[in-house]
């Protein structure tokens, strides 16, 4: 996969996380009352849970937040820098999923459909922003290389 | 052919200098290569440690404390006691309702006593409604079970008829107010037998023999029935919910905007009291 393509994959993969994200901010702030539910509503019953909230912050807002850092790192110049920046985000929003799943089942014992959309979104983006990071700079790799080289002198072209 | 011989020679020796030096760079290229990669593992694992760590100090702090979350000291339980007690004091109490019997409204709270919203509304915007309603003989408030945050029915049944044992003996909302003030965290099990019987030795005055067989009796499994029945007839799908109404008449739906808060209840006794 080029660097661009997977630049584009990931960019559109955090856009869908994105509105993911502001859709739950919204139906946080749209005013439902908190209850403990029956069963049924997943996604009401989480979003009005006592976990909802991390220190006053919905979490939605925080997942939220997180997706526009997350693009705006991808947007950024693609460098060594902007790369680890992607993957830093990307753990953590991995880490800070894994948390919220772990509250929907074995807290809430429900499930919030465009939670669980949203931790694979951050999972596939965490693991192609690690493959990125891993694999390095763009010009580094492929015909660039070659330019490169050439470009530090290479005695066998001088001796052609 | 000395100057050809010459020529091959330094053109061996000139191959043989640069093919080192190829080497020679392929090898510090291998090396920066390696170092590089080495470096961002290093950068990788510090990230995921520090996320790791994040994550567990959430985990932590979001679980209230202890795995239990049961209040652990015995200074903290007599604190719960001499609340409840000053709280309910003076109020008459029948089965599960609080508040002079012959009180003009009556408002029906469904609760699950291990749902922490629950919590919230007993220890928030309830103690107001006690002094400021019940005491005053407005209100009465008949507490209605409906099981949500529990995770085993088995559990609920026999939480909630611990509750209602006690009611029998006209201490059930001590008990129901105890159980809500030393709430563990949902979810962790806490509620035992060890735990449902400790709070009923920290409720004052209550027969613990005649509780204990008043459970057994199976006298309460239809009120849990009617209470769901009834539940689900007014459509509610949460715990708390409520019904506020002139007394004897089916209540009215009170969708509440807060729990800590009084003045939405208050607001709602009132037009039942004028209806």
């Amino acid at each position: 996969m080029s660097p661009r393509a997977l630049r584009i994959s990931m960019l559109v993969l955090a856009t869908i996380g994105l509105a993911d994200a502001a859709y739950l901010t919204y139906i946080h702030y749209s005013g439902i009352k908190p209850f403990c539910g029956t069963n049924g509503g997943g996604c009401e019953i989480v979003q009005t849970s006592v976990y909802s909230e991390l220190a006053g912050v919905p979490v939605a807002l925080i997942g939220l937040i997180g997706y526009v850092v997350i693009v705006g790192s991808l947007l950024a110049p693609d460098t060594e820098t902007t790369r680890f920046a992607t993957v830093a985000f990307t753990v953590v929003g991995f880490g800070f999923s894994a948390y919220l799943t772990y509250r929907e089942l074995f807290s809430i014992h429900h499930i919030c459909e465009y939670c669980v959309g949203s931790a694979v979104i951050v999972t596939i983006l965490m693991c192609l922003a690690v493959w990125r990071f891993l694999r390095g700079a763009p010009s580094a790799r492929g015909p660039t290389s070659d330019v490169a080289t050439d470009a530090a002198g290479n005695p066998l072209g001088a001796a052609r | 052919m000395s100057t050809v011989e010459g020529d091959e020679q330094d053109l061996t020796r000139k191959q043989r200098r640069e093919q080192a030096r190829e080497q020679r760079r392929a090898l510090e290229e291998a090396e920066a290569a390696s170092a590089q990669r080495r470096r961002r593992l290093i950068q990788l694992g510090s990230v995921i440690g520090v996320v790791i760590v994040i994550v567990i100090v959430i985990v932590a702090a979001t679980s209230g404390g202890g795995s239990s979350g049961v209040p652990k000291t015995k200074h903290e339980k007599n604190e719960n006691v001499a609340a409840v007690t000053s709280l309910l004091a003076g109020i008459p109490q029948t089965a599960m309702t609080l508040g002079n019997p012959s009180a003009p409204v009556t408002m029906q709270y469904f609760g699950d006593l291990e749902c922490p919203v629950c919590k919230e509304f007993t220890l928030g915007a309830l103690p107001k409604l006690i002094q400021n309603e019940v005491r005053a003989g407005k209100l009465k408030i008949e507490y209605r079970n409906l099981e949500t945050a529990t995770r085993e029915p088995e559990t609920f049944r026999t939480q909630q008829i611990a509750a209602m044992a006690a009611g029998k003996q006209r201490k059930g909302w001590d008990y129901m107010e105890l159980f809500y003030h030393e709430q563990g965290a949902e979810g962790t099990g806490y509620v035992t037998e060890k735990y449902l019987q400790e709070l009923a030795q920290q409720v004052p005055g209550l027969n613990l023999a005649t509780w204990t067989s008043d459970r057994a009796s199976g006298q309460f499994t239809n009120v849990l029935t009617a209470d769901a029945q009834a539940a689900n007839n007014a459509g509610f799908n949460g715990t708390p919910s409520f019904l506020i109404g002139k007394s004897g008449q089916a209540g009215q739906k009170y969708e509440y905007s807060s729990l800590t808060d009084p003045a939405g209840f208050e607001a709602a006794i009132a037009s039942a009291l004028k209806a």
